[in-house]
């Protein structure tokens, strides 16, 4: 059945005025026929209006909405009804009803007051997630103090299975990215040294830039963005299906359950981790100087003992564990503070990505400033 | 035809006086039957609830009316059109005009409750934004929620809210049939009266034909025309609620006789 065009007349001849409504009254049809209606509001006046529905044919409660806004709002008693319906009469008295209340609602809020409220919220946010964070960290040094206090405690199977997600299958990923890091140096090292006719130092370069920096730097970095999502995603939907408040009512402590197996598991990973990451960043530095400056391997490699030197390894190396415990507790914190809604996961698996890899380049920078003061 | 007097799952008439007809409808996950030649009419008009035991495939069933998830066989049919046909335009002539309460809700967590409501009416009318406003106003105020809770999220409402923010979702568009999967259930008591008040008046002002699953013996006794039993993949008893305690029967008998449907069926 086609719908008919609502239509409407208002006749004020009469003693009192009757608005006349023909064809289809029904959300479909109502959106062109507003604009007219909506000058008119009100205007209906006397008490009671009269409504004609003899023409009227389908009708729902959106409609029946917009004619009794049609008639003045004040009146005491309902319209009366000229003409026959079926719903017309039950349909208005309902809605009649609520009309008064669609009035009262409150206006949305205008956009820039929206704006500087957001602005407020996420200043005190930052504040407050920076305690929480402080606080967060202290309680997880405690708890893992008791586990090493009390090694029995210590739940292996869950440290063991985030070991392996963590930290074994991302080898590959990371051994991947790093001999390309490290390939791309030497490219590098090779064009710009080559103009001073000291191409030969690209080896210093990769031996420098691999062991000192980037090894552990984007093991950092793959870390922060597949560990920690994972961690804030899984004890996060934990959080939402009240998983964590059964685990603490039945005696059991979260921090013991979930945080200290993922912080054992990254602190035990991340430098074996950073480890092949360096060793495929030299490979990828030396494969191209090799192929590229004519190097053969043992060159390569004196050169990197001689004058690089283990001392750089150690001092890419020292900075694992600090990351991993960075990694961690950021992914296991926000984690815990998913509430009980979608949107606050999602809001705090990003949260949790980011803050992880700026504290990473943020400690890398402390990092350097304190080596550069020892001299390393 | 008066619901009081359709006593078996496939009635004699017409297509037009029917809202939901099924007919040979099977579901089965892998090896496990849930349905099997299940046949059901659920008249214009009527509230109808279906009750069955746990795995009995009440939210199944429902799942395949409204077009969610496809039966394994057997036909369909929803205001006279086929949910299931390849056919476009079959499926888009149902657009709209049913709306679905899910469970838990199921409201869009990142809208507010206005946005919620607003949600089908900007999808499938022309409405001009400030009487969409209205409309949804209007939708919330008739599922019975204080104007205030128009701004909030769903995760700041209390479960009863949320249930009646489905509610006017549901009800957004005058749909003709509304489905309600547990509407009443996580309720207490006298929210749960109050729903099925509401639901009662909501289906007398807009002449809804109401699709009900429930386990709530005060819903079936208050809000229920008839009853549709399901067991054994199909259904095993219908009609009005007095008619199905006579000639309970099994799981039925267990159900009615039980403690809490003495209680509550005196």
């Amino acid at each position: 059945m086609p719908e008919q065009e609502a239509q409407f007349t208002i006749d004020r001849s009469g003693p009192a005025p009757v608005l006349r409504v023909t064809g289809d009254w029904t959300i479909h049809t109502i959106g062109q026929i507003d604009a007219e209606l909506r000058p008119v509001r009100d205007m209906v006046e006397g008490r009671p209006a009269i409504v004609d529905v003899s023409g009227l044919m389908d009708l729902d409660t959106a409609g029946a909405y917009v004619i009794e806004k049609a008639l003045d709002s004040s009146a005491a008693e309902p319209a009366q009804m000229l003409g026959k319906h079926p719903v017309a009469g039950r349909m208005l008295a309902e809605v009649r009803k609520f009309t008064a209340g669609c009035d009262a609602l409150p206006e949305p809020v205008a956009l820039w007051r929206q704006l500087l409220e957001r602005i407020g919220r996420s200043m005190t946010q930052v504040y407050e997630e920076m305690i929480d964070t402080i606080g967060f960290f202290g309680e997880t040094v405690v708890a893992c103090g008791k586990a090493i206090a009390n090694p029995s405690r210590v739940r292996w199977l869950p440290t063991f299975a985030v070991a392996e997600s963590a930290g074994l299958n991302a080898v590959p990923i990371v051994m991947t990215l790093s001999f390309f890091i490290g390939a791309v140096i030497a490219f590098l090292g090779k064009t710009i040294l080559q103009d001073f006719g000291a191409s030969v130092f690209t080896i210093e370069l990769v031996g420098f830039a691999v062991l000192r920096e980037f090894g552990v730097l984007i093991t950092a970095i793959i870390l922060a963005g597949r560990s920690d999502s994972s961690f804030t995603a899984q004890i996060g939907s934990m959080k939402m299906t009240q998983e964590i408040d059964a685990m603490r009512i039945l005696g059991m402590s979260p921090m013991e359950m979930l945080v200290v197996p993922r912080v054992i598991a990254l602190l035990v990973m991340f430098p074996i981790l950073t480890f092949l990451a360096m060793i495929a960043g030299i490979a990828g530095g030396a494969i191209v100087t090799m192929l590229t400056l004519d190097i053969s391997p043992t060159l390569f490699f004196n050169r990197l003992n001689d004058n690089v030197g283990v001392d750089q390894f150690w001092a890419g190396m020292g900075k694992a564990p600090v990351f991993a415990f960075i990694i961690a507790i950021i992914g296991c914190r926000q984690g815990l503070n998913v509430e009980s809604d979608v949107i606050s996961l999602g809001q705090r698996t990003t949260a949790s990505v980011v803050q992880a890899l700026f504290m990473v380049i943020v400690v890398e920078a402390i990092f350097a400033l304190i080596y550069m003061e020892l001299g390393i | 035809m008066n619901p009081a007097g359709a006593l078996t799952p496939i009635l004699d008439i017409p297509d037009d006086e029917v809202a939901i007809r099924l007919r040979g409808v099977g579901n089965r996950f892998g090896d496990v039957v849930i349905h099997e030649h299940l046949d059901l009419d659920v008249l214009r008009g009527e509230t109808i609830g279906i009750v069955g035991g746990s795995g009995t495939g009440k939210s199944v069933l429902m799942r395949a009316i409204i077009g969610l998830r496809p039966p394994s066989e057997g036909k369909i049919m929803v205001l006279g059109h086929d949910v299931w046909s390849n056919d476009p335009a079959e499926r888009k002539a149902l657009d709209a005009r049913w709306g679905v309460m899910f469970q838990d809700g199921a409201l869009f967590s990142n809208l507010t409750v206005r946005e919620n409501v607003m949600v089908p009416l900007t999808e499938h009318t022309n409405l001009p934004p400030k009487l969409r406003l209205e409309i949804a106003d209007l939708k919330i105020l008739m599922a019975g929620l204080p104007p205030s809770s128009a701004d909030k999220l769903p995760s700041e409402l209390s479960g009863g809210m949320r249930k009646r923010a489905a509610l006017a979702r549901a009800i957004a568009l005058d749909p003709d049939i509304l489905f309600l999967d547990e509407p009443t259930a996580g309720l207490d008591p006298i929210t749960a009266g109050k729903f099925d008040a509401l639901v009662n008046e909501l289906k007398e002002t807009l002449g809804l034909t109401v699709f009900l699953i429930t386990h709530d013996l005060d819903t079936l006794r208050d809000a229920c025309d008839r009853v549709a039993a399901l067991a054994e993949g199909k259904v095993t008893a219908i009609g009005p609620l007095d008619h199905l305690r006579e000639h309970a029967t099994g799981w039925l008998s267990d159900y009615f006789g039980g403690p809490r449907g003495r209680a509550a069926l005196g």
